[in-house]
């Protein structure tokens, strides 16, 4: 190996120069390329507690679940399929379902055309059937998923959660944690209408 | 009261730090000199006073204060009551503010700088006083004053209720906070233009200090999380730990290439340039932990006001310090002498070492923000990705390390070579014949190797120096191999404890006896007890050896009254060579659940870190 | 040659055959363990702090280690084990980031950097000796 024409190379002219000052620029760099992801990540309010869904813009997994009400009823997403639909998980235990439970009401009211689904998570039926008696009732259908199996196909892991599907089957967006008037406005809606 | 005294000491420190700096600039009178250093003290004065008022209202328990009353209660202990003030995000600005302050006051009784170095150093590190003081009063208020009477508090997590964890910050913070002075003296130097060898001695000495410190602070920190913790791991690759550990591998490379100045050649523009990494780490560090921006076990309360101010800070600081890194910066006309093998080369390969093991830790903390900014979806990175990579490259540092304090500078000869040699084989073997009893491990292995090769290098310099110079300024000539020793302890320790860590799970009874090895465990009884602020269920064990007693064992639950938290308390059995770590788990028909942990040379860690700290304080003592 | 088994070694190849199957199943279970411990330790809780499955004792952890368990009875490898975990709750349930298109950067930056480094060390190394 030729070491003096690499020597030439890296020992003199512009190479080292220019060398030196690419590594004297690249801290100032840095910072402000730094700066930017991180501000850009505040500003779009990311809540660093709540990831992404990992099922967005995917089609919404195959399930089958039991009435609430009607232990003979059996709703498969085949059936629900050709309607935007609004999915909710709740359970009497969660106390935030409860804060968010009224506005479904609204929501049904404005927008009656798009489907209500409420699933039942890891509850018992007695008590979700007690919860949505004094409550009220604002879904369409309400499935039983006491295990959490359809839960964990969605990717559950804390209640509240709210998905939305559009007419063909996609999942478009999904909320963790109780809604509320202004998240409704902003972001719910757009997909609704 | 004491907050509208604490608010007027937190206003009127950061008056005097703005007169501070006018002062330098408009040198109104003749007795300008006097006039300076009695405004600083008087900053150093109304911080102390803003800080300890609060403290006052920690401990006198006064809810009118909104601070006090989001995390205190009257029931905590005392100590707790104190370390509390610097708990909470507010409070530990105000420790912040502090310690910025003190080091600046210190810094001014140093007499071996010359004017104006000196005094552009203090305005400099006022500057930056200025800038966090600012955030503080409109940001993190800790006087703010509630509206109504309230008679109780919220509590405080009761995880931080712990001696370790009490008195972590302050130490922590000495350090990393500390290297804001380091900043400001490589700003000064920068614009003065003066980086002689009188700035280079006071670089040396104070930046030796925060790094000392800062290694304390994150040894208390994994010692903590340790015992409190409940899995007996001490290091888990968590953005506050990543976050404390950047500056400290900045720390490491800039107190090791300040030797290189001292005896040979010029590598001012390097260190000028850790020198403002260090603090700027430390910055970014403070952001992402207190923006909320990532998700941590020690999450401080978040808010993207303040998160962007922070960032703000981030941006100006590091931002001017880098453009006057650029423009001024020094040129140097030598060449450094590299020779293979020579102790140039090896600090050269150090600071390498250390700056890309920096780099990837950044890398790896901030990455998914970058992943999620730019594709919205989120990754995390954790533990696996950082032992794949940091460590595989800080083993070329760690060879090194083993000889590098007897290298030459000049030439590459090492002295009596040959003993060198034999040592590594005996090393080898001795290693080899270790990994084959225990546990064949790769990482294992190479641990080892490393800690023995280390320690048993090191050793025979000593040797070769006390042969040479007898005990004359043993310390002087050693120092650097006592705590090259100490390194390589702590890597015999972590290597054996994670490797070679045993964990089993086992039901037990009242009464009823374990039997492992040599060793018996039995289940003496359990015990509730009232507390102040918590009830404590604990399980008495027994532990013997070879059928006589060596200790008893306490594991159990906690429940916190204010909180309703539940905490676990591991029990631990420290033995030179092991720990035995016992976590009390759920009780089922009469049968408790137990997982005992056996952790081969835990201790080995700190008492490597202590040895460390030990022959440091030494190197700042020594001249 | 014909094969004559006494009674004697009749009753010890039975006695070998059982503690054969006894130490398989005895085995397995503390295997299965030592998986399940492996995948969930690179597992992150979802509702927790930043801590692993495996370390947290949260009930949406309990939840995943029993499916894990279970995907391991039935013989599933960890990649796919890992795979199901992460269709459903994305790569931030995983903590060693996957190796695709958008982490490849981050494996391959640091050995890079170190690399060169190390090319450039060599390089000035010799520049000096000539």
């Amino acid at each position: 190996m030729d070491w003096s024409y690499y020597n030439d190379l890296f020992g003199n002219g512009w190479n080292i120069e220019k060398m030196k000052k690419l590594f004297l620029f690249t801290p100032l760099i840095l910072v402000i390329m730094i700066t930017v992801f991180c501000l850009v990540f505040l500003l779009q309010g990311k809540d660093p507690s709540k990831p992404p869904s990992a099922l967005l813009y995917k089609n919404l997994p195959e399930f089958n679940m039991i009435g609430l009400f009607d232990d003979s009823d059996v709703i498969s997403n085949k059936d629900l399929n050709g309607n935007i639909m609004l999915i909710n998980f709740f359970a009497s235990w969660c106390a935030p379902c409860k804060a968010e439970h009224p506005l479904f009401f609204e929501i049904k009211k404005n927008y009656p055309n798009i489907l209500l689904i409420g699933i039942n998570y890891k509850d018992k039926q007695e008590e979700a059937i007690n919860y949505l008696n004094t409550m009220g009732n604002p879904y369409d259908y309400v499935g039983v998923d006491n295990k959490g199996i359809i839960g964990l196909e969605l990717g559950v892991f804390g209640l509240p959660e709210t998905f939305i599907v559009n007419s063909k089957g996609i999942i478009m967006y999904k909320h963790l944690g109780p809604l509320t008037k202004k998240i409704i406005t902003n972001e719910v809606t757009p997909f609704i209408q | 009261m004491i907050s509208l005294i604490g608010f007027i000491g937190l206003i009127l420190s950061f008056v005097c730090n703005v007169i501070v700096i006018g002062l330098y600039y408009f040198k109104i009178n003749q007795r300008f000199n006097q006039i300076f250093y009695l405004v600083l003290y008087c900053s150093l004065f109304f911080i102390c006073l803003s800080f300890f008022a609060l403290m006052f209202a920690y401990i006198s328990s006064d809810f009118s204060n909104f601070n006090v009353f989001q995390n205190s209660h009257s029931s905590k202990p005392l100590l707790y009551k104190i370390t509390g003030t610097w708990g909470n995000h507010e409070g530990s600005m105000l420790l912040w503010l502090l310690i910025m302050s003190l080091y600046n006051v210190f810094f001014s009784f140093n007499t071996t700088l010359k004017e104006p170095m000196q005094k552009l150093t203090i305005v400099f590190q006022s500057f930056l006083y200025l800038c966090f003081s600012l955030f503080v009063i409109l940001t993190s208020n800790p006087f703010l004053v509630n509206s109504i009477d309230i008679n109780e508090g919220l509590g405080l997590n009761p995880i931080l209720q712990d001696p370790a964890l009490a008195i972590h910050p302050p130490i922590l913070y000495t350090g990393y906070v500390g290297f804001s002075l380091i900043l400001s003296l490589a700003l000064a130097g920068l614009i003065l233009n003066k980086l002689d060898n009188l700035w280079i001695h006071a670089l040396k000495r104070w930046a030796m200090f925060c790094w000392l410190m800062l290694t304390g602070g994150i040894a208390l920190g994994s010692y903590w999380a340790y015992y409190e913790l409940g899995w007996g791991g001490w290091w888990f690759w968590d953005p506050v730990e990543n976050i404390s550990l950047m500056p400290w591998i900045a720390g490491l490379a800039l107190v090791h290439s300040l030797m290189i100045t001292q005896q040979e050649q010029l590598l001012k523009r390097w260190i000028v340039f850790l020198s403002i990494l260090c603090f700027s780490l430390s910055i970014l560090g403070t952001f992402l932990v207190r923006s909320g921006i990532l998700t941590s076990v020690h999450s401080f309360a978040t808010d993207s006001s303040r998160g962007i101010f922070i960032l703000i800070l981030f941006l100006v600081i590091t931002g001017f310090s880098f453009i006057l890194f650029i423009l001024k910066s020094p040129q140097s006309n030598k060449q450094l002498n590299l020779l293979f093998i020579n102790k140039t080369s090896a600090l050269v390969i150090n600071n390498i070492v250390m700056l890309i093991a920096c780099i990837t830790v950044l890398l790896g903390t901030i990455y998914p923000i970058i992943v999620e900014v730019l594709t919205n979806q989120r990754i995390s990175v954790g533990a696996p990705y950082y032992n794949s990579t940091v460590l595989p490259i800080l083993l070329p540092g760690f060879l090194i390390m083993s000889i590098a304090p007897v290298l030459s500078w000049q030439s590459n000869k090492l002295v009596k070579v040959k003993n060198y040699i034999y040592i590594l084989i005996v090393t080898s073997i001795l290693a080899v014949l270790i990994t084959y009893l225990t546990k064949f491990n790769i990482w294992g292995f190479i641990g080892t190797i490393l800690g023995l090769w280390i320690i048993a290098a090191s050793l025979l310099s000593i040797v070769h120096n006390y042969l040479k110079y007898k005990l004359k300024k043993f310390f002087i000539y050693n120092n650097a191999l006592i705590a090259h020793i100490g390194v390589g302890i702590m890597i015999m320790g972590i290597t054996f404890s994670s490797i070679f860590q045993i964990q089993n799970n086992f039901t037990i009874q009242t009464n009823e006896t374990i039997n492992s090895g040599q060793y018996s465990l039995q289940l003496n009884n359990l015990q509730i007890t009232e507390k102040n602020n918590f009830q404590e269920l604990l399980g008495i064990f027994l532990l013997y050896k070879k059928n006589e007693l060596l200790t008893t064992i306490k594991s159990g639950k906690r429940y916190y009254y204010v909180s309703k938290m539940i905490t676990t308390e591991a029990g631990i059995y420290h033995d030179w060579f092991q720990d035995f770590y016992l976590v009390l788990g759920d009780e089922k028909n009469n049968k408790w659940s137990i997982t005992i942990y056996h952790n081969p040379l835990v201790s080995f860690i700190w008492i490597g870190v202590i040895i460390m700290i030990f022959s440091g304080m030494v190197g700042i003592l020594k001249k | 040659m014909k094969l004559h088994l006494s009674s004697n070694k009749l009753v010890l190849i039975i006695l070998y055959i059982l503690i054969f199957l006894f130490s398989t199943i005895a085995l397995s279970d503390a295997v299965i363990d030592d998986k399940v411990k492996k995948i969930t330790s690179n597992l992150r809780c979802m509702t927790c702090q930043n801590q692993t499955i495996y370390d947290s004792d949260a009930d949406f952890s309990k939840n995943i280690k029993q499916i894990v368990r279970q995907k391991i009875i039935d013989n599933q490898s960890e990649k796919e084990i890992i795979n199901f975990l992460v269709t459903r709750y994305g790569e931030y349930i995983v903590f060693k980031p996957q190796f695709n298109r958008r982490n490849i950067f981050l494996w391959i930056f640091p050995f890079l950097i170190f690399a060169l480094s190390f090319v450039f060390f060599i390089f000035r190394l010799k520049k000096n000796t000539t």
